[in-house]
């Protein structure tokens, strides 16, 4: 499973995917010096420079879980049937290797890589905030948890892809992130202030298929300290169940219904390319 | 035991979306003796390439059973004595000829001194040991044939199996893959070759199998199949039913080709003169005739078209 695990990294490397490495790491740097750079050409005092570094911080947070999770989905959704149309499975599939390793020597290759992305993401942002005097270590408590993004849509694109061709397998992978997405940040709203039994419903149900909010909660809870005043603060309306819906508290079985989720996921996936026919 | 057997093997794959069931192979039994070069043709769309894939355990059969040197097709352990050179491919190709072969030894979980030889050796034996350090993009397509001939046989198999391995190949080429499978004959290694080049089948392989629509329709060795028969193309200016019935006492088989030509099956080809005497004593006015011994390609199209009416 070694040489496979191998093989993906360099097959990730041959894709110029470090290039996006670089991209962020400049970008998070960047991001980072924001609040000073505001200070200087405008001046302000040093509660808002610390507000500035925080709402920073929380922004290159949301770029890290995003960029992770668009490198899993880019590298996992070519993996299987692409590659098996492509050729390249072709020679390997007769080696004295059960799919199961292939399958999973993929997985661990793409993973491997996105956590060295996310911690090295992780590391550049802690480390331009703390040279400026403001470290944060809310972020490093956050990782595991960001890890957790670039598993869930990564084990989701491959298991797509052990059927479905590249583009298909990342557009449905975008498409349940992007229905989580809207059906967290907009249908949530919108089925509380109005308490619409069918859209909290279809809430609930999102949330299934895709727990993305859970995540988003799971790592928001890490970095809590940090919110600037206010910004988490539930809304001056309804009663408490509606309260409770738009911002469940989070329970400690979440994390293992993630966990469950990617694990589940791996295993259809590895199921579906053991079964079928590879030709 | 044998190297390769096929017992009722049937595969049918049913399109997702509905349509009518394709069968691909249809009890197909076939029998590979350990240690032979073996030719496996057939038309296009027989099943040869489902078959393969079946024997190298990347699809499943429907029905049937296949194995491969005592093991059931797709098991470790026949994988482990296996070398498959596909028939399309792409290769990992930002590695040197030596990471790629070196990658290959490791998926079949060869020890590194061991590996380190091997690499030598099949690089020396495909002519790439120049272009070992050369990435597998900048090679030439016949260059890139050859580096999957190394990596099917960089393990030492007991079985290597050919999908068309010279399709690519200039002449040069084809005369090395030649000699490789005369390399691995010469160790008693079984070789699988599936190839539409009849005349490079004719030249490397012991016996044969001619399957047509998923069947076996034609088995055995060469020597046999090729005994000496002879096939008399006849040029005559008219053909006429007494000349016809005087070619068939000396011919095993009359083919009438048209109005004027006439393709005859002789046992031997020292009937070919007994046959033109008879043409021109049964007043046949005879304008051509060329006898060749038979081919592979005789056999094979004569098979697939008497399998066809």
């Amino acid at each position: 499973m070694g040489v496979i695990i191998a093989l993906t990294l360099k097959e990730a490397i041959r894709r110029r995917a470090f290039l996006g490495t670089l991209i962020i790491l400049v970008a998070l740097y960047g991001l980072s010096f924001l609040p000073r750079a505001f200070k200087e050409a405008f001046g302000g005092s040093e509660r808002q420079f610390e507000l500035g570094v925080n709402l920073a911080v929380l922004f290159g947070v949301d770029i890290i879980k995003f960029f992770s999770a668009v490198l899993a989905i880019l590298l996992c959704a070519g993996a299987i049937t692409a590659e098996i149309e492509r050729g390249y499975l072709a020679a390997i599939l007769p080696r004295p290797l059960h799919r199961w390793e292939l399958y999973l020597g993929k997985w661990l290759g793409v993973m491997l890589f996105s956590a060295v992305n996310a911690t090295l993401w992780t590391a550049m942002l802690w480390a331009s905030v703390a040279i400026q005097g403001e470290p944060r270590v809310e972020m490093w408590r956050a990782l595991p948890y960001v890890l957790l993004y670039p598993a869930l849509y990564g084990t989701l694109a491959l298991a797509l892809s052990s059927f479905l061709g590249a583009s298909i397998a990342s557009m449905f992978t975008v498409a349940a992130g992007a229905f989580a997405y809207f059906s967290d940040h907009f249908l949530r709203p919108i089925a509380a202030f109005f308490d619409v039994k069918l859209l909290q419903q279809i809430v609930w149900l999102s949330e299934w298929t895709l727990p993305m909010a859970t995540l988003k909660r799971l790592v928001q809870a890490q970095v809590d300290a940090i919110l600037p005043p206010g910004m988490d603060d539930a809304p001056p309306w309804g009663s408490e169940a509606v309260l409770r819906f738009l911002k469940p508290e989070l329970q400690s079985l979440d994390v293992i219904y993630v966990g469950i989720y990617i694990a589940a996921a791996l295993l259809v996936g590895l199921v579906i390319f053991w079964r079928r026919d590879v030709q | 035991m044998w190297a390769i057997e096929t017992r009722n093997l049937r595969k049918v794959f049913r399109p997702l979306l509905g349509g009518k069931p394709i069968v691909a192979v249809d009890n197909l039994n076939l029998h590979v003796p350990p240690g032979t070069v073996f030719g496996f043709l057939g038309p296009n769309g027989a099943g040869k390439t489902t078959t393969i894939q079946i024997l190298i355990g990347n699809v499943y059969p429907t029905a049937g059973e296949a194995f491969v040197l005592g093991h059931r097709a797709g098991a470790i352990a026949a994988k482990r004595r296996l070398g498959f050179l596909p028939e399309k491919f792409q290769f990992h190709d930002f590695l040197t000829a030596e990471e790629f072969l070196r990658m290959h030894g490791r998926l079949a979980k060869m020890d590194g001194a061991t590996l380190q030889k091997r690499i030598d050796e099949t690089l020396e034996l495909v002519g790439l040991a120049e272009r070992r350090k050369s990435k597998i993009r900048e090679f030439s397509k016949g260059m890139q044939q050859r580096i999957g001939l190394a990596q099917a046989i960089i393990h030492d198999p007991d079985l290597v199996i050919l999908d068309e391995p010279t399709s690519a190949l200039d002449p040069l080429g084809r005369r090395r893959v030649r000699e490789v499978v005369q390399y691995l004959k010469e160790r008693g290694k079984t070789v699988f070759l599936n190839s539409h080049l009849l005349s490079e089948v004719e030249r490397s392989c012991d016996e044969v199998a001619i399957i047509n629509k998923g069947r076996v329709i034609k088995q055995g060795a060469l020597d046999e199949l090729l005994v000496n028969r002879s096939v008399v193309s006849i040029e005559l200016k008219r053909v006429e039913p007494r000349v016809l019935e005087a070619i068939g006492k000396v011919a095993q088989k009359v083919h009438p080709v048209d109005e004027r030509r006439i393709t005859a099956e002789v046992a031997h080809e020292d009937d070919v003169p007994e046959l033109a005497r008879a043409i021109v004593e049964s007043g046949g006015a005879l304008m051509g005739l060329q006898a060749h011994r038979e081919t592979l390609e005789d056999l094979f199209i004569q098979a697939v078209e008497g399998e066809g009416k």
